[in-house]
């Protein structure tokens, strides 16, 4: 027995580069190098550790523009068996229903056993998705995962959750969709070879809405959130002062903490 | 009907043999050797320690470019500034003496070849031309050791898993902290004399617009490289300091032998401080923040130095086989290292032309290097360090000091004459060289600087 393992990456704007507009205070993400969601490698890791317990193969999916080509590579590089993208302009506008809708679909056509997403993105950040694929597909999650223990013979996963005040020992049935705690999965070096291999002479497959039959199921128009509108807020003026010495340091902070 | 995944994925990826030539460290003379390589028809493999090219390159610096625009378009190069003044300065603890030079020609295209860059824009710039021309750049990637077979260098080691890739030819371009090759035994582990430590800052100016060029007397890209020795520069250290000024920013730093850094109490960083704080110093970095601080290497051997370059199935370029002119009035490595990586690659793209990979067969690299201006100068100046060393109190103590002096006393506003003025003038800088007979010996022995 082998399992299929697949991977949500998401490319996400650099968010070391990402500058604020100063004439109209929105994030400029344009200007903002595109990259692999910080979070997505430690799914990734997550992944290569229960590949290496129940033996199979992990590939990673992206949802996203035909340039997220170059996360899916960075995914090969770093050890995933196959990747795909699925793109398509009908997904432009689409929030996290619409979003794990097409990944549950992915991840169904992939016949996975396991998925494993990140926490939760650098660009949106709603940790939605993940549990948003499960519901689609009706699998069982395993969110804030911190350790991961696959159990073939079994056929279950087994998580150790994040919860508040300590941690809980979950088991699942297969399949199951696991998030990816943040932190706890430092990825592996990618192996030379398969580095080399993944940023330069591979190419995942595309798939398109109408490949998934999701067609009419996403895009703006079904995505049920809207944005009630954005305020940004002024920076408060902090105090500043230079000091010369290390004393009269320690008493401007005596007089803060006073 | 499910879509299904494309099956031409490979699943246990083996780059052995599958390319030409290695090269080892993606700065100006891995670069120009993998460019070279590439534009000849090559399959060449860079691989980079650093997350991109110039990622990890402390330069302070001017970049030299006669070679570089003769290997690809120069035009969309990210310089900063071309190269408008030249300044050498002596500075003893409070005084500066000064000799500026601002030829009209350096305004003009090319621009005497000579542009300040920003090392880690700059060389990611030019590894990306030789990617262009199909080369392949690997980062984050860092060479452990060289793979032997029968005796040959056959392929590298990294630090990543599955590590190890073979290939006929390697090019070791990985600067002056040359371990690989040290490893390797290519070359000897250069003499602490013979090694300088840089250290440097690239500072900003918050407050305004403009500084730059208001400081530096600017317009548009001109830009300036000021060159200081003696004391007030880097205290009684053997080396000198700099300024070069970027687009919006400028780099200064302090190079001095290695070895007068360890033994001397004070720290490249605080040898830095002190020479920003010296008073003609300071006034042109006020105000400013320091945005990068780096440390770095600087092989200055000469002639001497510089090792075997050539090997069975390897050869050596740029700052990992010496290939560095610092004497006071230049420093240039820039323009040597890509010299050497051109000559490396063309040696490289003749033997494989040829199917060879034996050390005989890349012996084009040192002959046209022999002949290059690289060796050319090195060997020119190959006396000048000795001779400095022999004169040091004397050039970097007592002569800045005796021209301070001598300023101070010809210029000087009293009620005595100036014929007395010009008389005290002369004595401080005869002083300082041992009289007529020491003032013709000098001018003898540095001649050849300027000749
Ligand atoms: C209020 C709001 C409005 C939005 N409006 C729009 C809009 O109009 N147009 C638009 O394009 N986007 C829009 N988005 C962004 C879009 O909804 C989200 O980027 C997307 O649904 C994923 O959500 P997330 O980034 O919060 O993922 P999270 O739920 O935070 O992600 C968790 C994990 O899920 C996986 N994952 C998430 N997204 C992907 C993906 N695309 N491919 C593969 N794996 C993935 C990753 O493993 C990731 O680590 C909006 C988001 C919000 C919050
Ligand atoms: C402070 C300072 C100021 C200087 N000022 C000037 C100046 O004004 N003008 C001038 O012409 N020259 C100047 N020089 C000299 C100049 O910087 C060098 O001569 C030049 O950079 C040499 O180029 P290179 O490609 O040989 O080496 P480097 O530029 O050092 O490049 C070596 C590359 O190899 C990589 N590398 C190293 N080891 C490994 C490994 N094991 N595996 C993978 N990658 C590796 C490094 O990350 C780096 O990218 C200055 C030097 C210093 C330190």
């Amino acid at each position: 027995m082998s399992w299929t393992i697949a991977v949500g990456v998401k490319q996400v704007p650099d968010a070391d580069e990402v500058g604020i507009d100063p004439d109209t205070g929105r994030l400029d993400r344009a200007s903002a190098p595109a990259v692999m969601n910080g979070p997505d490698r430690e799914a990734l890791e997550a992944a290569f550790r229960i590949r290496d317990q129940a033996g199979g193969e992990v590939i990673a999916m992206s949802m996203g523009p035909p340039n997220a080509t170059s996360v899916l590579e960075e995914a090969v590089a770093m050890g995933c068996d196959d990747a795909v993208l699925v793109s398509d302009r009908a997904f432009g506008g689409s929030d996290t229903w619409p979003t794990s809708l097409t990944l549950a679909r992915t991840a169904e056509a992939l016949d996975a056993d396991v998925v494993v997403c990140g926490e939760e993105t650098t660009d949106s950040s709603t940790g939605q998705v993940p549990p948003g694929i499960a519901a689609h597909n009706d699998w069982a999650q395993l969110t804030y995962a911190e350790a991961v223990d696959a159990r073939p013979d079994e056929n279950r996963l087994v998580a150790r959750r994040d919860v508040e005040g300590g941690h809980e020992v979950v088991a699942a049935d297969l399949p199951v969709v696991v998030a990816a705690a943040y932190g706890e999965f430092e990825p592996r070096p990618a192996p030379l070879h398969r580095k080399i291999y993944g940023e330069n002479d591979f190419e995942p497959t595309v798939w398109d809405a109408e490949d998934l039959e999701i067609k009419d199921e996403v895009g703006l128009e079904v995505s049920p959130t809207s944005v009630g509108g954005m305020e940004t807020v002024d920076p408060v003026e902090r105090k500043s002062e230079v000091v010369d010495d290390v004393d009269d340091l320690a008493e401007s902070i005596e007089e803060v903490v006073a | 009907m499910s879509p299904e995944l494309e099956s031409d994925t490979v699943a246990d990826p083996n780059y052995d043999d599958e390319f030409d030539a290695i090269v080892v460290g993606a700065g100006l003379a891995g670069s120009a050797a993998a460019l070279t390589m590439a534009n000849r028809g090559l399959e060449v493999l860079m691989i980079e320690r650093g997350s991109s090219p110039g990622a990890k390159n402390v330069f302070g610096g001017v970049l030299y470019t006669p070679t570089i625009r003769e290997l690809t378009d120069f035009e969309n190069a990210p310089v900063e500034r071309y190269v408008a003044e030249r300044r050498f300065s002596m500075l003893t603890e409070n005084d500066e003496t000064a000799f500026s030079l601002r030829p009209g020609e350096w305004h003009e295209e090319p621009h005497n070849d000579s542009y300040t860059v920003l090392r880690g824009e700059f060389d990611e710039w030019f590894a990306e031309q030789a990617v262009e021309e199909g080369a392949t750049l690997l980062t984050s990637t860092t060479v452990t050791g060289l793979l032997r077979e029968d005796g040959r260098i056959a392929g590298v080691e990294t630090d990543r898993p599955d590590g190890t890739i073979r290939a006929p030819y390697v090019v070791l371009a990985e600067g002056g902290n040359s371990l690989v090759s040290e490893g390797a035994n290519l070359k000897a582990t250069e003499t602490r004399e013979n090694v300088a430590v840089g250290v440097k800052e690239v500072l900003e100016f918050p407050e305004r617009d403009g500084v730059i060029e208001d400081r530096f007397r600017l317009t548009d890209d001109a830009g300036v490289s000021y060159h200081y020795f003696g004391e007030g520069a880097v205290g009684d250290a053997f080396g000198g300091g700099f300024i070069y000024t970027n687009d919006d920013t400028v780099s200064v730093g302090v190079a001095y032998r290695i070895e007068d850094a360890a033994t001397h109490d004070q720290s490249p960083e605080e040898t830095l401080n002190a020479f920003k704080s010296h008073p003609a110093v300071a006034p042109l970095v006020r105000n400013a923040r320091t945005v990068e601080y780096s440390a770095k290497t600087i092989p200055e051997g000469g002639a001497d130095s510089i090792p075997d370059l050539v090997h069975d199935g390897a050869a050596i370029v740029g700052d990992a086989a010496g290939l560095v002119l610092n004497n006071g009035v230049h420093l240039e490595g820039t323009n040597m290292a890509v010299e050497s990586g051109y000559h490396a690659g063309n040696a490289i793209a003749r033997a494989a032309e040829n199917g060879r990979v034996g050390a005989e067969a890349l012996q084009v690299y040192p002959e046209a290097l022999e002949e290059s201006f690289v060796v050319q100068n090195l060997e020119h100046y190959k006396w000048m360090m000795d001779a400095v060393e022999e004169d040091r109190d004397l050039l970097f103590e007592d002569l800045p000091r005796a021209f301070a002096d001598a300023g101070t006393e010809y210029f000087r506003i009293d009620r005595t004459p100036k014929e007395s003025h010009a008389k005290n003038a002369k004595r401080a800088v005869l002083d300082a060289v041992g009289g007529w007979t020491g003032a013709a010996k000098l001018a003898l022995r540095y001649r050849k600087v300027v000749t």
